[in-house]
């Protein structure tokens, strides 16, 4: 009988143990996606050369960099993010404005932040020729959410 | 599918007593007693002590019905503060589970003590708050900062089906320490809106697939009603 209560007592604290071992792999806060196209031929993909993407008052999020795309995290304590895009030495200011929903994703996640009615409020045009949004809902970042022509 | 459990576990009720009822009468006599028996959760009350926020406590019950069978129910209440990385809530409320418990350990002539497996149906009916959550970000380019929403879910309950191992044996004139495992699996909640029942009351934590485990030591005392001669 003792055996068995000892067996019990260990395989129970096995258990117990096992727990916490859920980890996040959900998809959780998105970033906002930005891909570069040609301006004159707008079907086409165009890369920028060294590029340089801050927000307002913060570090650098990209330094120097060359590539089609960029995904920039925005900002979730308030509707509101501005980002400064430098190529070279031209600098353009975007202001996006947005509304955030906290959506549950699971124990080991919590929640993400969810952005909704996606706008570009204001943008400079020193380098940056057109722009179009994709979608006014960013709840995921597996495709583009706004295109840049330059 | 949900159905057919619940209806599987209807079924495993009369399958027990027909098994029961085919079985052969002992030709030595001993007395053995058949009563209430009575008894207290021990680990709750520790958890109470031990994690400041958490209250809870769990009352035991058995009756021998047949030779091997025991009609089990543990009632139930909890007070419980879950935190986890991003979020943190209290769950509130009462259980019951119901049940059978087969003993398959051969006692000596006059000892009853037992190695059970059982089944039990288990019903909760609870609130859930959420204390306090934080966004979950990648990276610290912004850091979001914690909410604190403290948004009460009232009126939930879950449905569920127990597996039960234990032991119990009598330490002292009718009084009885147990130890057993259970695994549970939910039968049906109801969900709370962009939340969801991470710790139900009697069910502890809900893991991945709707699946959860219990341990319980128990305390308990044989009331004898009756004496039956085997």
């Amino acid at each position: 009988m003792k055996k068995y209560i000892t067996l019990l007592i260990i395989l129970s604290f096995t258990l117990i143990n096992c727990e916490k071992d859920d980890i996040c792999v959900e998809a959780i806060t998105p970033k906002l996606i930005v891909v570069f196209y040609n301006d004159s031929i707008p079907a086409n993909k165009k890369a920028v050369d060294s590029l340089t993407v801050w927000a307002e008052d913060n570090v650098n999020v990209y330094e120097n960099k060359s590539g089609d795309s960029i995904a920039i995290p925005l900002d979730l304590t308030q509707n509101s993010t501005t980002y400064q895009l430098k190529v070279g030495t031209k600098i353009d200011t975007l202001n996006f404005t947005y509304d955030r929903k906290d959506v549950f994703v699971s124990r080991s996640c919590g929640y993400k932040t969810i952005f909704e009615n996606f706008k570009i409020e204001s943008r400079t045009a020193n380098w940056i020729k057109n722009d179009t949004i994709k979608t006014t809902t960013i709840d995921n970042e597996t495709a583009a959410h706004i295109t840049i022509y330059h | 599918m949900k159905q057919r459990l619940i209806l599987l576990f209807i079924i495993s009720f009369f399958v027990i007593s027909t098994i029961n009822a085919q079985q052969k009468t002992d030709t030595i006599k001993t007395k053995q007693s058949y009563g209430l028996r009575v008894g207290v959760d021990l680990i709750k009350p520790i958890i109470s002590y031990l994690e400041e926020g958490s209250k809870g406590l769990e009352l035991v019950g058995d009756v021998r019905i047949l030779r091997n069978y025991y009609a089990a129910v543990e009632l139930g209440y909890e007070d419980k503060v879950s935190k986890e990385d991003y979020l943190n809530f209290t769950t509130k409320g009462s259980y019951i589970k119901a049940g059978v418990n087969y003993n398959a350990y051969k006692n000596w002539k006059g000892m009853t003590n037992e190695i059970y497996v059982g089944v039990r149906y288990g019903f909760s009916l609870f609130n859930q708050t959420l204390n306090s959550y934080t966004p979950n970000v990648k990276g610290t380019y912004f850091i979001p900062v914690e909410m604190q929403p403290n948004t009460e879910f009232k009126d939930l309950t879950a449905h569920w089906a127990e597996f039960v191992f234990g032991l119990k044996a009598e330490t002292f004139k009718n009084l009885y320490l147990g130890a057993s495992i259970s695994f549970k699996v939910i039968l049906s909640t109801k969900e709370p809106t962009n939340f969801k029942n991470l710790y139900i009351p009697g069910f502890n934590n809900v893991y991945l697939n709707d699946t959860g485990f219990g341990v319980n030591y128990t305390l308990s005392y044989l009331i004898p009603i009756v004496k039956r001669k085997k």
